[in-house]
């Protein structure tokens, strides 16, 4: 071990100037300087409605197989606890920490100090109040029963604000920007930032002012609500892979090219695919059948995106032991191809008829927004918090409670409600099976679910905790500002100080 | 209803050709030239190919005594 210490501090091949060493360094410490106190906002407060999800999102399941849990307080019925459970998530946690991570990787990969920053604090704020105002009001009742959008108008449009804030700042940090070249995670965080902003205006727009009804505003809906996995959390969970996977082993991306071409052919085609939600309903079948062709042709980016992480990883596997950052991105990236080409097929209509409307659509929206865009973005933060607060994690324990309970919950998740799915898909399309005894054959699946809901609870707390001591500055000094504790780390491989 | 589905497809095109814009902007200003070179823009000096920049901290008993 001490021999190894040598070794690296005299490495006879380093040719690096300690002069250009020290001056990059500097330049990132600074660049990550200017980060700190707005993406600390948005990611303690996205960590805040993961908490609030997740509690919302336990009552929810228990109700699923035990009906009496709550039954007294209408606040906490199901048809109020189960949209308040997705909007928290989606509008608190993917969408706070997504844009934290957004601003953090804008900065650093235009290689210039955060923009607007008093603006975007306050943006935070207003943020958080609206999805506080809104999540109370669906729990009084206010819900308006359009999934996904389901915060009342008051509630829903105001972030429209937010969105078109973040929309700006990009097209700032774009414009001023200290490099040529644009790397491809800019492109997905471009993509994500300028379209995103105008889809919500238009879907919000278009529901809440009554411009859509009846099957035109389901229409809109899904197109909508595809498009935030889609054209939001999607290339911000990819850019963050783009970046912290050949970032973290130290080894650029296996073909460029190939990343390239993903990122056009998912901008091409992933608007294209919402409206496969609607197979089987009363709309015009071409509607639907490009929303199938679109799903199909996602086949494209989502094969790119699996060769080019999987080759990039070849021979680096050993390193997701000693890196958290690595375990949680990898198996993020893993789950997109697993969501993605899951999704695809089940936009065929021969494979719709069965699982629509079953247990296995759920499983295969958890699978897209937790398995990969949350454990992504878990993975992004155990990067950047320590850049930004310059203190080292306090517990390599509960980073691993957090991967094992998040990971072998989501798995258990998964795998009971999509066999749950099936099952119930196949009992459903048979006429002479009572609908009661389908109901009944669902409620240990469902017991599993809340088992799987259980666990990724707890993984959170202990992020929660991690990060809270973070924010406290209660963990190591890191070594150098953006020189990581070189020597030690390695020191640490070869101890095998991990598990 | 048509009013929707015109609204609907007009804004997809609007954002398909905003793609379509951006990828000709791209070709225009040499995004594309010596590609292979854009992979190793996030490296450095600091952080150069080759060293991996993330790990378990080491669990430390002095932590907080300094």
């Amino acid at each position: 071990m001490v021999e190894l210490n040598n070794q690296t501090e005299t490495n006879a091949d380093d040719t690096r100037d300690p002069v250009d060493v020290q001056l990059n360094a500097e330049r990132v410490a600074e660049i990550d300087a200017s980060c700190r106190q707005v993406v600390l906002l948005w990611y303690a407060s996205a960590v805040f409605w993961l908490l609030t999800g997740s509690i919302l999102a336990l009552i929810a399941s228990i109700k699923m197989h035990l009906p009496g849990f709550l039954a007294d307080a209408e606040w906490l019925t199901f048809g109020r606890v189960r949209p308040a459970h997705l909007n928290t998530m989606i509008y608190g946690w993917a969408s706070m920490s997504g844009i934290g991570t957004a601003l953090w990787l804008l900065s650093r990969l235009t290689k210039q100090r955060l923009v607007w920053r008093e603006a975007l604090y306050l943006v935070g704020l207003y943020w958080n109040a609206l999805v506080a105002v809104g999540t109370i009001a669906i729990l009084a009742g206010h819900g308006t029963s359009v999934e996904w959008l389901e915060f009342p108008w008051w509630s829903s449009i105001p972030i429209a604000v937010g969105f078109f804030v973040i929309n700006a700042v990009t097209f700032k940090m774009l414009a001023t920007r200290r490099v040529e070249h644009l790397y491809i995670s800019l492109w997905y965080l471009f993509g994500a930032t300028i379209w995103f902003p105008f889809l919500y205006l238009g879907g919000t727009l278009l529901i809440h002012f009554g411009f859509a009804q009846g099957m035109a505003k389901m229409t809109a809906n899904w197109w909508f609500a595809h498009n935030v996995l889609g054209l939001w959390l999607t290339p911000i969970g990819l850019a963050s892979a783009y970046y912290l996977i050949p970032k973290v082993i130290g080894r650029p991306i296996h073909s460029y090219y190939l990343s390239i071409l993903g990122f056009w052919t998912l901008a091409i085609f992933y608007n294209w695919a919402g409206t496969h939600h609607l197979i089987g309903g009363p709309v015009p079948a071409w509607v639907v059948t490009v929303g199938v062709v679109g799903s199909m042709m996602m086949f494209v980016p989502v094969i790119t995106v699996a060769i080019n992480h999987h080759l990039t990883m070849v021979g680096h596997f050993k390193k997701l032991k000693f890196s958290p950052t690595l375990r949680f991105t990898v198996f993020g990236a893993m789950s997109y191809t697993a969501v993605s080409v899951q999704g695809s097929l089940t936009a065929l209509r021969t494979v719709n008829e069965t699982t629509h409307f079953t247990h296995y659509t759920i499983a295969h929206s958890h699978l897209g927004v937790y398995a990969f865009f949350t454990m992504v973005a878990f993975g992004a933060m155990y990067y950047i918090l320590p850049r930004l607060v310059e203190r080292e994690w306090i517990s390599s324990k509960l980073i691993l409670t957090h991967f094992w309970c998040t990971a072998i919950g989501m798995t258990i998740y998964w795998v009971g409600l999509t066999w749950a799915g099936i099952e119930q898909g196949l009992m459903m399309n048979n006429p002479d099976i009572p609908f009661l005894d389908i109901v009944q054959r669902m409620v240990p699946y469902l017991f599993s679910r809340s088992i799987a809901g259980i666990l990724m609870t707890i993984g959170h707390f202990a992020f929660a905790i991690l990060v809270w001591k973070m924010l406290r500055r209660e963990g190591q000094w890191l070594t150098g500002p953006t020189l990581f504790r070189r020597g030690e780390k390695i020191s640490a491989e070869m101890e095998g100080a991990v598990e | 209803m048509t009013v929707t589905f015109v609204a609907l497809w007009l804004f997809a095109i609007v954002l398909g050709s905003t793609a379509v814009v951006a990828l000709i902007w791209a070709i225009g200003s040499g995004q594309f030239r010596n590609i292979n070179q854009g992979a190793k823009v996030i490296f450095d000096e600091d952080e150069p190919i080759g060293e991996t920049t993330d790990s378990f901290p080491i669990e430390n008993k002095t932590t907080w005594s300094n």
